[in-house]
């Protein structure tokens, strides 16, 4: 169990290495950043400065151990519009983040899973069938029609809500509304093949021909057993919890991380891009980590020390 | 009671029609109507996409100001602009058929990059094992850990944009399962299956992989790319919504929803005739790429 | 007699690693096998699963490389795998499989898959090719009319005739067939058996034939090794193995082979225990904890393969001890 947690510690720390490399090396290949940074007409003088300031005279490899210190330290540089600190523009707009998307999350545990059990209950059924069309349309339609859609009804049409902004908590319906029923969609889907699959196994057949209530059978046998896939795409959720706004935050206006980050991007504010690159990353990462730990809980063949190696 | 008045008694009238009603049933068994509508669908696009300037009915960016911000037919408008006019008085219906081959282009480009790129480098690990291998393990990690959608916004904000650029960016999304699925069954072929087998012929690498892994594994693959090909459109059009992906004057359907969303009170079939083209169009490619895969390959889930 | 191959003191070990941080541990999967196979003769390698047969297989057809030892193959050394050499040197020795359906790709029919190594080593016209595949097809006892077929159409004793077809159409002077009749019916191993026997005859080739099933040996065989934890215990001709095994594992093994009618006297041997690990083989002799007789020195001293004066080789210290002892066992 310890060598299964070492293991999985190591390639998260691989992972991070990975995302800080890439971004070292895309904002190396992006171009000079003493002149990306500075504006045009800067002194020369002052470009040199610059370049001296941030170790860019030096050869690559010394750049390279010099960024990862500047990660570790959390120094990423300065927004290009305010200059203030890239972490601290970043930290205080998760909590708008947050606000959409932890009650979306919550949306979709309680509507995905539910339905997705429901469905493969019933499969074949008419529950069923309905359930799978809502959800690959779940699918199919992209977030930002969805969004456009439900302002049409809700804030054009009916004049219920508004259509953009963060002023109260009823700003926040609609977007979350637009987060939770995607996702959801995908977690039904999900939920329903895993117990689809599980309902298949012959153990399942031994638990309710040795006489078991087929609900006891559900609940004892079937539920565990699908749970193990499930907790995978959860733990993507949770890693996106910070970036999965992206979208709908620009759709409705919503002053969070993924607005930003689109604001970034065209305005090529790149040490705000890098940070929140990072931070996804750091995100991802625990969640993929904690997901692994889960799954050492609930599977029990993890358990057992032997199985550590594959 | 003889057998033949039993017969004639449960046999009544040669089943005729019945066995016609049965071919047309294993017809539909086949090929059920939503996969044929969704395929009629794709043949339609595919039509659009490559006859587009001879299809559109006016120039894309041609300016009609006396009609701006005409509704569409079925919305009380006239036939000069079928499904409307934008706010520059532009026709809505011919930059939708300009847009779909904008969108194709990128999605076909796309999938190919992904497609050749993942499975090359799941051949290459395949192939060698040891060391490649773990570093094509790693970078699918690395792909499969982070949403695309950042990794692609990020390379955009450091490279700026341009077609190109964009198109083998979105090529990028989805190879890492190209990858998985090639290693997979090329290693499961080197270890004792025909690859091995006609290794052992003495055939060198250009045809065990060529004339041997490939094929077999192709229609894996095939189904593989029905899966991505639509997430690439809907991350195209993401993208393009945004205003980062497509740029003006140039379109593309996500692009066109961007842009009608200023409109949505007054004008809202900007982007409605756009945003339904990409419903429909993923749709219909995952209903097929599901149908495919039932009857292609029930091992891939 | 002279050897088309000969192998001298083969092994292979494999580092293995128990769990991802756990101790490194040698598996010896063969572990000093020598043996020779004469032009146009069969010799047999018979044991367990896990005994390192396969591995001994590979070894021979330089698909892996050994750990220690020599192969030699028509007076030369085996080239290193994958090179131009080793490509070339396929020509001349011929693999045939356990699942002929998983060795052919089910995308060619199997006139194109039985004149594939033609193709590969470039051998005449397209034309004669195919002339070639279907005179092979021929003699392994396929109809022409299958010919145009693909794997899956054809039943499992067809398929491993177009396998046999194929490995024949270089006209190798050896074939290493691993268990090639396991996965068929019992009603149709006799026929590929037989069928075997007629190409040996007919085209010359020796066989290297390995299998865990030794009432299918007899009827190929012309010299059976029995190995036991990747190494041979005993080897003879099939007659004497047979008649009276002295290796106290092949004794159980032959008193495994059901028969009509049991003799007095010939007790069923069941052994006790596992096959051991082969990451943990048992000091001294290999089988000594399942060996039935075995006495102390077994415990301590590896047991070498010495000649017994009947010409079979035999590597237990019974055997060439104490003739009272192995008559009480």
């Amino acid at each position: 169990m310890l060598r299964y947690f070492l293991s999985r510690l190591l390639r998260a720390v691989l992972t991070i290495v990975a995302v800080v490399t890439f971004a070292f090396v895309v904002l190396r290949l992006s171009g000079d950043p003493a002149l990306l940074i500075m504006s045009v007409d800067a002194p020369p003088e002052a470009v040199e400065a610059f370049r001296a300031a941030w170790g860019l005279d030096r050869p690559v490899w010394e750049q390279y151990l010099r960024y990862f210190v500047q990660v570790a330290q959390g120094n990423l540089g300065q927004s290009m519009r305010d200059g203030r600190p890239a972490l601290t523009v970043v930290m205080e707009r998760v909590p708008e983040t947050l606000a959409l998307t932890l009650p979306a999350f919550a949306m979709k545990l309680l509507i995905g899973i539910p339905a997705g059990i429901y469905a493969a209950l019933n499969r074949n059924r008419l529950a069923d069938r309905l359930t799978m069309v809502i959800s690959v349309a779940g699918f199919t339609v992209p977030s930002f029609v969805l969004a456009l859609i439900l302002v049409l009804i809700f804030a054009v049409n009916l004049g219920w809500l508004p259509s953009g902004g963060a002023e109260s908590w009823r700003h926040a319906i609609l977007p979350v509304i637009t987060l939770g029923l995607s996702g959801a969609a995908i977690l039904a889907r999900f939920t329903r093949s895993a117990m689809l699959e599980v309902l298949g196994q012959p153990y399942i057949r031994a638990a309710s021909a040795k006489g078991l209530p087929w609900r006891r059978v559900v609940t004892d046998h079937a539920l565990p057993n699908a749970a193990i896939p499930t907790v995978t795409i959860i733990g993507f959720m949770v890693g996106s919890l910070v970036a999965g706004a992206v979208v709908v935050e620009s759709v409705f206006s919503w002053p969070g991380v993924g607005r930003l980050l689109v604001v970034a991007v065209s305005n090529r504010d790149l040490a705000i891009v890098q940070t929140i690159l990072l931070l996804v990353a750091m995100t991802m990462v625990c969640a993929n980590l904690i997901v692994d730990m889960l799954y050492g809980w609930i599977d029990p063949r993890l358990r057992t020390a032997r199985a550590a190696g594959g | 009671m003889s057998p033949q008045n039993v017969a004639t008694v449960t046999l009544p009238a040669p089943p005729e029609a019945e066995r016609g009603r049965s071919a047309v049933t294993r017809f539909l068994e086949a090929w059920p109507p939503a996969v044929l509508l969704a395929l009629v669908w794709i043949a339609g696009m595919l039509v659009v996409a490559l006859f587009a300037d001879s299809l559109a009915p006016y120039s894309f960016t041609a300016l009609d100001l006396r009609a701006r911000l005409s509704p569409p037919v079925f919305m009380g408008g006239d036939w000069r602009h079928v499904l409307g006019s934008d706010e520059l008085g532009r026709d809505v219906l011919s930059r939708l058929i300009v847009s779909i081959r904008m969108s194709a282009l990128i999605a076909f480009g796309a999938t190919i990059i992904s497609a050749v790129l993942g499975t090359s480098l799941g051949l290459l690990a395949a192939h060698f094992r040891g060391r490649i291998e773990q570093v094509v393990l790693a970078l699918v990690d690395f792909q499969a850990s982070m949403p695309f959608l950042i990794i692609a916004l990020s390379v955009l904000a450091f490279f700026g944009n341009a077609l190109p650029l964009f198109i083998a960016l979105m090529g990028f999304h989805g190879w890492e399962r190209y990858a998985r699925i090639s290693r997979g069954l090329t290693i499961a072929a080197n270890e004792q299956g025909y690859a091995n087998a006609v290794r052992q012929l003495g055939a060198g690498p250009a045809r065990i992989y060529g004339l041997h892994v490939l094929p077999n594994i192709a229609s894996t693959l095939i189904v593989t790319m029905t899966l991505t090909f639509p997430e690439i459109i809907l991350l195209e059009s993401g993208l393009s919504f945004l205003g980062l992906g497509v740029q003006p004057p140039m379109t593309s359907l996500g692009n066109m929803v961007g842009y009608g969303r200023e409109y949505i009170t007054r004008a809202p079939w900007i982007m409605l005739s756009p945003a339904a083209t990409i419903v429909l169009t993923t749709l219909s490619i995952s209903l097929v790429g599901d149908w495919l895969r039932d009857r292609l390959d029930p091992t891939l889930r | 007699m002279s050897t088309l191959l000969s192998a001298r003191g083969l092994a292979r070990h494999y580092a293995v690693r128990t769990g991802l941080f756990g101790r490194r541990a040698s598996l010896r999967a063969v572990d000093g096998v020598s043996f020779d196979v004469p032009p146009a003769r069969t010799l047999a390698l018979v044991g367990e699963s896990g005994c390192g047969k396969t591995t001994t297989a590979k070894l021979v057809l330089g698909l892996i490389p050994p750990t220690a030892g020599t192969v030699t193959f028509e007076g030369e050394a085996l080239p290193r795998p994958n090179t131009v050499a080793w490509r070339e040197a396929r020509q001349r020795m011929q693999m045939i499989y356990q699942d002929p359906l998983g060795a052919l790709d089910r995308r060619l029919s199997v006139l194109r898959q039985v004149a594939e190594p033609l193709e590969i080593h470039q051998v005449g016209t397209k034309a004669e090719r195919r002339e070639r595949a279907l005179a092979l097809l021929d003699a392994v006892g396929l109809q022409p009319h299958l010919a145009g077929r693909y794997p899956h159409e054809l039943s499992g004793g067809q398929r491993q005739r177009v396998v046999l077809a194929r490995a024949l159409i270089l006209e190798p002077a050896l074939i290493v067939a691993d268990e090639p009749v396991s996965a068929l019916d019992v009603s149709i191993q006799a026929q590929v058996l037989n069928l075997f026997e007629d190409l040996q005859a007919r085209f010359g080739v020796a066989f290297l034939f390995i299998s865990h099933d030794l009432k299918v040996v007899r009827q190929v065989a012309h010299d059976v090794a029995v190995m036991y934890l990747g190494r041979i215990v005993e080897q003879g001709a099939p007659e004497a193995l047979f008649r009276e095994p002295v290796h106290p594992y092949t004794r159980a093994l032959v008193s495994a082979i059901p028969v009509v009618r049991r003799r007095a006297g010939r007790e069923r041997i069941v052994l006790e225990g596992d096959p051991p690990n082969p990451i943990a083989v048992p000091s001294g002799c290999a089988f000594h904890p399942r060996c039935p007789v075995a006495v102390a020195a077994c415990r301590s001293e590896t047991p070498a393969l010495k000649t017994l004066p009947d010409g079979r080789l035999v590597a237990c210290h019974l055997a060439h001890g104490d003739a009272a002892m192995r008559k009480a066992a």
